[in-house]
C-alpha cells in the first residue's frame, strides 16, 4: 500500500530500553517486597504461602515490564508523526527463532513455578511425624450463620467438649475437619492462610500448625446467603498450659473468659453497642433487624421495634437463645444463628433482653 | 467452484434484487453441518448428566437401582423398537432418492408410529416404576437422563410429523430432499443416544 | 389495533405475551387440581412456568417462527422476498430482522444497554463499600446487586457485544451476503433482551433477586427464595441465544467464505470467532444442566444436590466450571481477534507469526477444557484432581504469552498511528497481562488456598475482564464505528474517554490486590475497619470510571447523528469489510469478492487481499488491482 518508512531505530535505543527495564524491574520487585501485603502469620504454613508469594513477585515484575517496556518503546519511537500518515512498516511476516524463543522461556518459567507451589502444597499438608498421637483434632461445623468447634475426647471421660469459640495451643498440629448443615461456607482464619470450604454431605479440612499466640478472626469465605459477612468468630491460641486448663474445665471456665480476651468490656455493659455492633465475638442484631432506638435498619428480620410488642422479658430471652423454637410468621427458620447462647455472656443476654423488651413498648 | 444459495431447503429461484450468491467453501452443505454442529451441543448436554449420573452412582454410592428393580426386558424390546425406526427412517430417504413416493410415505408413517410406541412404553414404565424422582439422588438421575432423552425424541417426532405433512403433500424429490435428510440425522442420534442410556442406566 | 395485533411484530409480541400467563395460569391451576395439591392457585407455580412460557409466546408474537410454523405445515415454499431485510428506518431495529449487520447493531446496543445498568448496579455496590458498616442497601440486597451485575456483564455484555461485532464485521470479512441462517440468526438476538428482562425482573420478585453470586453455587441457589428462578431460566434463554449464534458461525464461516479465502487467509478475527464458536457449542451445554438441575430440584424436588438423599453438593461446581472456565476464553478470544485487526491496521505491518497466531488461539480451545477445577481448589473436592489442573492451566500461560509477543513484534517498527482504537489495543496488552499474571499466581494451588474468595480474585476478574475483554470492545467499536455507522467518532473525547478509563481502572481495581491478600474477602456488604481507606479510594476512583462510560456514550450518540461522513475505508485496511461504502450495502457485494491473498500484508508493495467485483480475472500478487480502494 503506502511507501515503507526508514526504521527510526537508533543505535543507543535497545541498551538504554534494557537499562529502563532493568531499574523498573528493580524498583518494582523491591516494592513488592516492601509492601506490607500479609496479615501476621500465625502459623507454620503461613511461611510457606508468604514465601511463595514472594517469589511470584520476584517472577512477574519483570514479565509485566517487558511488555509495559517494548509497549512504551513502540509508542514513543514508532509512532507515526505528521507527514507520515501514508507509510507503512516493513512487511516482516514472522521469525521462526523468536517464536521458539518465547514460547521455550515463558514454559520454563512455568514448569518451575509449578514444581516450586508442588513441593509447597506438599509441605503445607504433610502430617506431622506420629500425628496419630500428637495431632488433635478439631470438628468444625458451619451453619447459617455461625461456626461451632467439637473437641473429639477431650472432655472429661473422653467426652467430646462442644465451644461456640475455637481454642487451640500453640505449636501443636490440629486437623480441623470441617463440615456444614445447611450451604456451603468456607472455614478461614486469615493468620493461618488455610481454607477449604465446608461442604454438606461430607467432610473437608486441612491441617494447621499454630505458631503464634493470640486472638484471630474466623472467617466464613463462601457466599452463604444473607448473613455471610456477618459469619465471623474468634479463633484464640493458647500457651500449651493455659489450653490444658481450658480443657481440664471441659471448655467452660476459658470461654467465660474469651470476652476479656477479646476486648470487650467487662465492666459496663452497652446493651446498645451490642445490639449495634455485637462484642466482637456475637453478629451483630441490627445487622438483621430494624430496632429504631438502636438506629439499625436491617431487614432479614423482623422489625423488633413493632413485633416484641406482646412479649415478655423471659420470652425475648428465649427468642434469642432457641430462634428456632418460635418462627416469627413471615420469616424463614434457620436464619437467625443459634449460637448467642454461647457467644453472648449470660449477663449481656439479660441485658439484651431488658434493653429490647424497653425499646419496643 | 459450485455455488449455492444462502437460502434454505427449497428456495425457488425467480427474479428479484437479491443479494448475490454465496460462495460454497466446503463439501458439505450448510443445513447438514448444522445439524452436525448441534448434534455435538445436545451430545454435551447429555453429557452434562452423565456426569450427574457419574458423581451420583459412583462416587457417592447411591443406591441402584433407584427404587425397584428396572423392568429390563421390557426396555429392551423398547430399544429394539426405536433402533428398527432407525431403519424405516433410512428406507424413508432411500426411498425419496429413487423417487419411490409410496416408500417415502411407509417410511415416514412407520418411523413415526415406531417413535411414538416407544415414547408410550416409556411413560407407561414410569408410571409402574413405583419411584419417584423426589424420593432419592438416583431417582432424579434416572427420570432425568430417560426424560431428557424422551424429550428429545419428542422433538424428533414433531420434526419428522412435518417432513411426513410434506411428504404427503407432495414434497421431495430424488434432487432435493434436504428436508427430510437433514431430520433423519437427528432422529439416527436420538436413537443412537438412546443405547448410551440403555446401557448405563439399565444394564450397567 | 387488530392488524396489528395479528401481523408479527411487538404489538403482537405483547398480546402473545399476556396470553402466555394465560396459559401459565391455566397449566399450573390444571395441574394443581389434578394433583390435590392445596391452594390450587400458587402464585409462585405461576411465575415459574410463566417465566419458561412468556418469552417463547413472546418470541412466537414477534414473528420468530414464522417461517418455520409455514415451513412445518407443509405449503409450498413462498420465494425469498427479503422483506424482512435491512433497516430503513428505526422501526426496523425493533422486528425480526434477518439482516446480520442490523442483528449486529441491535446486538451491540442492548449490551452496552445492559452494560450501563450492569455499571449502575457496581456504582451502588462501590457506593456501599465506601465504608464499613451500613451504607444504603442490606445485605440482601448487596448480595442481589452483585450477582446481577456479574450476570448482566457476563451474559448479557461480553458474551454478546463480541457476537454482535462479529455478526456484523464476520460475513464481510469473508465475503458472506449473510449469515448460513439469518432467521436462526434473529431468533438468537431477540431470546438476549427476554434473559436481560428475565434477570433484571428478579428485582421485582418476592424476596428479592437472586443473591447467589453468578455461580449460584447449590444447595444455596436451591433453597433461595424465587428469584433464584429468574437466574435459573434467565440463563437458559441466554446459553440457548449463544449456541445458535455460535454454530450460525461456525457453518458461515466453514461453507461461505469468498472464493480464495483459504482458512489462512482468513482474518484472525474470523479465526477467533471460530474457536469461540467452538468453545459455545462444545461448553454451553454443562451450564444449561447445571441450571436445569437446579430448575428441577427447586420446582419438582428432585435430589441431585439433596446430600440426605445421594445428592452431590460438589457436582454442580463440576458441571458449572466445565462450562464456565471454558466462558472466560468466550469472553477474552473474540477480543483476541479485534486487536489482532487492530494493532495490523494501525502499526501498518502484517501481523507477526500469523499461523502461531491461529494455532494458539485452538491450543487455548483445547487446554480450555482441561483447567475447570483450578475455580475448585478449596471446594473440598479429591484433592488429587488439583496438580494437575495445577499443571494444565499454568500452561494456558504459554499460548496466551505467544500472542502477547507476536502483537509485541506486530508493533515493532511499525508506523504506530496513536488514534483511540489504537490506544484501547495497547491498554489492552498492558493490563491483560498483568490479569493474566494474576491469573498465574491463582493456578498456583497453595497460594489459591489462601486468596481465594478474595478481593484478590475480584481485582483478576476485573483485570481480565475489564482491562482485557472490555478494552477490546472499545478498541472494536471506535474501529469499526465509521464502517456500522457511516460516520466519524469524535477523535478527542475518544482519547478522553481512554485516558479517564484507564488511570480510573488502574486506580479502582490495583488497590483490591492489596486489600485481598491482606485479607479481604469477596461477596461482603460490611467489612473490618482496616480495610476502609483502600476501600474509599476504590469507591471514589470506581465513580471516575463510571463517568468515563459516559464520555464514551455522549460520543457514540452524537458521533452517530451528527459525526462526520466516513469514507469507505478510512483506516487504509486490506480486509473486505472495508472494501465495500460505509455503511455496507444491503446485500454486501454486488458480486462475491475473490480473495487472492494475505489479510495483512501492509508494507508489500502492491499487496492485494481481495479483488472486488467478481473473480473473472484473478491477479497474481504484487499486481495491483484497481478495485481494492473502491469508494476513496
Ligand atoms: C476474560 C476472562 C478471564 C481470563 C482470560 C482468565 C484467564 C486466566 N485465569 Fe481467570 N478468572 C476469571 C476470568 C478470566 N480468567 C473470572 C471471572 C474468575 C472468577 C470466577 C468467580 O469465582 O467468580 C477467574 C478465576 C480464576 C481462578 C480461580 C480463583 C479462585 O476462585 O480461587 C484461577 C485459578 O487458577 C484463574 C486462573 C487464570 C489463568 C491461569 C488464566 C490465563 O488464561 C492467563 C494467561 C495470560 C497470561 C499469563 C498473560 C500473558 C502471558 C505472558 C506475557 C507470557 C509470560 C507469562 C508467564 C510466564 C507467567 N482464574
Ligand atoms: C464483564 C465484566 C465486568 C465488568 C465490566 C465489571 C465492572 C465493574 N465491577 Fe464487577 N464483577 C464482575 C464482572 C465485571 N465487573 C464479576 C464476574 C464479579 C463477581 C461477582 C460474584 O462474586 O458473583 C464482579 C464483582 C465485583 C465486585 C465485588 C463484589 C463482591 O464480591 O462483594 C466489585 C466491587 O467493587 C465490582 C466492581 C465493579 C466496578 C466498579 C466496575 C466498573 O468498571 C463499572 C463501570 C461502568 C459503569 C459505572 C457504567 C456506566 C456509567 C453509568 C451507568 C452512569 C452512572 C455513573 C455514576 C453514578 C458515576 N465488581
Ligand atoms: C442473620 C440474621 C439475624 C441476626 C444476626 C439476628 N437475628 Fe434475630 N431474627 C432473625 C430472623 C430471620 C428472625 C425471624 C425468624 C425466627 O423467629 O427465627 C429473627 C427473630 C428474632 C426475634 C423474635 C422476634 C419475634 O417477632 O418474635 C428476636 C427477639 C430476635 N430475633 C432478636 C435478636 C437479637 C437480640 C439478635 C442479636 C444478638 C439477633 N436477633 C440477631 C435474624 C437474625
Ligand atoms: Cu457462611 Cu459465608
Ligand atoms: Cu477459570
Amino acid at each position: 500500500m503506502g511507501e515503507e518508512r526508514q526504521s527510526p531505530v537508533k543505535r543507543r535505543d535497545i541498551p538504554v530500553m534494557i537499562t529502563i527495564g532493568l531499574v523498573a524491574s528493580i524498583v518494582g520487585i523491591a516494592v513488592g517486597l516492601l509492601i506490607d501485603w500479609f496479615p501476621v502469620q500465625g502459623s507454620k504454613q503461613a511461611d510457606k504461602i508468604d514465601e511463595l508469594w514472594y517469589v511470584l513477585i520476584v517472577v512477574s515484575v519483570p514479565i509485566f515490564v517487558i511488555v509495559c517496556c517494548i509497549v512504551g518503546y513502540s509508542v514513543f519511537r514508532f509512532r507515526q508523526r505528521p507527514g507520515e500518515a501514508g507509510m507503512d512498516g516493513p512487511p516482516i511476516h514472522g521469525s521462526t527463532k523468536l517464536e521458539v524463543v518465547w514460547t521455550a522461556i515463558p514454559a520454563i518459567i512455568i514448569a518451575a513455578l509449578v514444581l516450586y507451589a508442588w513441593g509447597v502444597l506438599r509441605d503445607i499438608e504433610r502430617a506431622p511425624a506420629n500425628a496419630a498421637t500428637t495431632e488433635m483434632k478439631v470438628i468444625v461445623t458451619g451453619i447459617q450463620f455461625a461456626w461451632s468447634f467439637e473437641y473429639p475426647g477431650l472432655g472429661p471421660g473422653g467426652k467430646p467438649i462442644q465451644s461456640a469459640q475455637l481454642f487451640v495451643p500453640k505449636g501443636r498440629s490440629v486437623k480441623f475437619l470441617v463440615r456444614s448443615t445447611d450451604v456451603l461456607h468456607d472455614f478461614w482464619v486469615p493468620a493461618w492462610r488455610m481454607k477449604v470450604d465446608a461442604v454438606p454431605g461430607i467432610t473437608t479440612g486441612y491441617r494447621v500448625t499454630p505458631t503464634r499466640l493470640g486472638t484471630y478472626p474466623v472467617v466464613c469465605a463462601e457466599l452463604c446467603g444473607l448473613g455471610h459477612a456477618f459469619m465471623r468468630q474468634t479463633a484464640h491460641v493458647l500457651t500449651p498450659a493455659v489450653f490444658a486448663a481450658w480443657r481440664a474445665h471441659g471448655g467452660r471456665a476459658a470461654a467465660a473468659a474469651a470476652p476479656a480476651a477479646a476486648g470487650a468490656p467487662t465492666a459496663a455493659i452497652d446493651p446498645q453497642k451490642l445490639f449495634a455492633q455485637g462484642n466482637g465475638q456475637s453478629t451483630a442484631c441490627g445487622a438483621c433487624h430494624t430496632l429504631a432506638a438502636a438506629g439499625t435498619t436491617g431487614k432479614i428480620g423482623p422489625n423488633l421495634t413493632n413485633t416484641l410488642k406482646p412479649q415478655t422479658v423471659a420470652m425475648i430471652k428465649a427468642s434469642i437463645l432457641k430462634p428456632q423454637a418460635i418462627i416469627t410468621k413471615g420469616y424463614a427458620g434457620g436464619i437467625m444463628p443459634p449460637n448467642f447462647g454461647q457467644t453472648l455472656s449470660p449477663a449481656e443476654l439479660d441485658a439484651l433482653a431488658n434493653y429490647l423488651y424497653k425499646n419496643s413498648r | 467452484m459450485e455455488a449455492a444459495t444462502i437460502a434454505h431447503a427449497g428456495h425457488d429461484d425467480h427474479e428479484h434484487h437479491g443479494p448475490p450468491e454465496a460462495n460454497q467453501s466446503s463439501r458439505m452443505d450448510a443445513q447438514t453441518l448444522g445439524m452436525l454442529l448441534f448434534i455435538i451441543s445436545e451430545l454435551m448436554l447429555f453429557g452434562a448428566f452423565f456426569t450427574a449420573y457419574f458423581f451420583i452412582r459412583i462416587v457417592n454410592h447411591d443406591v441402584w437401582p433407584p427404587g425397584a428393580k428396572l423392568p429390563v426386558d421390557v426396555a429392551a424390546v423398547n430399544t429394539g423398537i426405536l433402533l428398527s425406526s432407525s431403519l424405516t427412517m433410512h428406507w424413508a430417504l432411500v426411498s425419496a432418492q429413487r423417487g419411490n413416493r409410496w416408500g417415502m410415505k411407509a417410511g415416514m408413517v412407520s418411523t413415526i408410529l415406531l417413535g411414538a410406541t416407544f415414547l408410550i412404553t416409556q411413560i407407561n414404565e414410569y408410571v409402574h416404576l413405583g419411584v419417584a424422582p423426589q424420593d432419592n439422588a438416583s431417582a432424579s438421575v434416572f427420570y432425568s437422563l430417560t426424560g431428557l432423552h424422551g424429550a428429545h425424541v419428542l422433538i424428533g417426532l414433531i420434526m419428522l410429523l412435518t417432513v411426513c405433512i410434506r411428504v404427503f403433500r407432495g414434497h421431495f424429490s430424488p434432487e432435493k430432499h434436504h428436508g427430510m435428510e437433514v431430520p433423519g440425522i437427528y432422529w439416527h442420534f436420538v436413537d443412537g443416544m438412546w443405547i448410551l442410556v440403555f446401557t448405563t442406566l439399565y444394564i450397567l | 389495533m387488530t392488524v396489528k395485533l395479528r401481523a408479527p411484530g411487538l404489538y403482537r409480541a405483547f398480546f402473545y405475551t399476556l396470553v402466555g400467563v394465560a396459559f401459565s395460569f391455566g397449566l399450573s391451576v390444571t395441574a394443581r387440581l389434578l394433583y390435590h395439591f392445596d391452594p390450587a392457585i400458587d402464585s409462585e407455580s405461576i411465575l415459574q412456568i410463566s417465566m419458561l412460557a412468556c418469552p417463547l409466546f413472546f418470541l412466537g408474537g414477534l414473528g420468530a417462527f414464522d417461517y418455520w410454523f409455514y415451513w412445518a405445515s407443509g405449503r409450498p415454499t413462498r420465494a425469498e422476498d427479503h422483506s424482512s431485510h435491512g433497516a430503513s428506518k428505526w422501526q426496523d431495529y425493533f422486528r425480526i430482522n434477518t439482516d446480520h449487520k442490523v442483528i449486529g447493531i441491535q446486538y451491540i446496543v442492548t449490551s452496552f444497554f445492559f452494560m450501563f445498568v450492569g455499571g449502575l448496579m457496581a456504582m451502588l455496590m462501590r457506593a456501599e463499600l465506601a465504608a464499613p458498616g451500613r451504607q444504603f442497601v442490606d445485605s440482601n440486597t448487596y448480595n442481589g446487586l452483585f450477582s446481577v451485575h456479574a450476570s448482566l456483564l457476563i451474559f448479557l455484555f461480553i458474551i454478546p457485544v463480541f457476537a454482535g461485532i462479529a455478526n456484523y464485521v464476520l460475513p464481510l470479512m469473508i465475503g458472506a451476503p449473510d449469515m448460513a441462517f439469518p432467521r436462526l440468526n434473529a431468533l438468537s438476538f431477540w431470546m438476549l433482551p427476554l434473559a436481560g428482562a428475565l434477570m433484571l425482573g428478579s428485582f421485582l420478585a418476592p424476596g428479592g433477586s437472586f443473591a447467589s453470586g453468578w455461580t449460584a453455587y447449590a444447595p444455596l441457589s436451591v433453597d433461595a427464595p424465587i428469584g433464584q428462578s429468574f437466574f435459573t431460566i434467565g440463563v437458559q434463554f441466554a446459553g440457548a441465544s449463544s449456541i445458535a449464534t455460535a454454530l450460525n458461525f461456525l457453518v458461515t464461516i466453514i461453507t461461505m467464505r469468498a472464493p480464495g479465502m483459504s482458512f489462512f487467509r482468513m482474518p484472525l478475527l474470523v479465526w477467533a470467532n471460530f474457536s469461540t464458536s467452538l468453545l459455545v457449542v462444545i461448553a454451553t451445554p454443562f451450564i444449561a444442566a447445571s441450571q436445569f438441575m437446579v430448575l428441577l430440584d427447586r420446582a419438582l424436588g428432585f435430589n441431585f444436590f439433596d446430600w440426605n438423599q445421594g445428592g452431590n453438593v460438589l457436582m454442580y461446581q463440576h458441571v458449572f466450571w466445565f462450562y464456565s472456565h471454558p466462558a472466560v476464553y468466550i469472553m477474552m478470544l473474540p477480543g483476541f481477534g479485534i486487536i489482532s485487526e487492530v494493532l495490523a491496521v494501525k502499526a501498518r505491518k502484517p501481523i507477526f507469526g500469523y499461523r502461531m497466531m491461529a494455532f494458539s488461539l485452538l491450543a487455548i480451545v483445547l487446554l480450555g477444557f482441561t483447567v475447570w477445577a483450578h475455580h475448585m481448589f478449596v471446594s473440598g473436592m479429591q484433592s488429587w484432581i488439583r496438580v494437575p489442573m495445577m499443571i494444565t492451566t499454568a500452561i494456558i500461560a504459554v499460548p496466551t504469552g505467544i500472542k502477547i509477543f507476536s502483537w509485541l513484534a506486530t508493533l515493532w517498527k511499525g508506523v504506530l498511528k496513536m488514534d483511540t482504537p489504537m490506544l484501547f489495543a495497547l491498554g489492552f496488552v498492558t493490563m491483560f497481562t498483568l490479569g493474566g499474571i494474576s491469573g498465574v499466581m491463582l493456578a498456583l494451588v497453595p497460594l489459591d488456598i489462601y486468596v481465594s474468595d478474595t478481593y484478590f480474585i475480584v481485582a483478576h476478574i476485573h483485570y481480565v475482564l475489564f482491562g482485557g475483554s472490555v478494552f477490546t470492545i472499545y478498541a472494536g467499536i471506535y474501529f469499526w464505528f465509521p464502517k456500522m455507522t457511516g460516520r466519524m467518532y469524535d477523535e478527542r473525547l475518544g482519547k478522553i474517554h481512554f485516558w479517564t478509563t484507564f488511570v480510573f481502572f488502574n486506580l479502582t481495581f490495583a488497590p483490591m490486590h492489596v486489600i485481598g491478600v491482606q485479607g479481604m474477602p469477596r461477596r461482603v456488604a460490611d467489612y473490618a475497619q482496616q480495610f476502609a481507606t483502600w476501600n474509599l479510594l476504590i469507591s471514589l476512583a470506581s465513580f471516575g470510571l463510571g463517568l468515563s462510560a459516559l464520555v464514551f456514550l455522549y460520543n457514540m450518540v452524537t458521533s452517530w447523528r451528527g459525526g462526520a461522513r466516513a469514507v469507505s475505508n478510512p483506516w487504509r485496511s486490506l480486509t473486505l469489510e472495508w472494501q465495500v461504502s460505509s455503511p455496507p450495502p444491503v446485500f454486501n457485494f454486488d458480486v462475491i469478492p475473490t480473495v487472492v491473498g494475505g489479510p495483512y500484508e501492509y508494507g508489500v508493495p502492491g499487496a492485494v487481499h481481495g479483488v472486488m467485483g467478481g473473480g473473472a480475472e484473478v491477479p497474481r500478487p504484487g499486481v495491483a488491482a484497481v478495485a481494492t480502494t473502491a469508494g476513496e
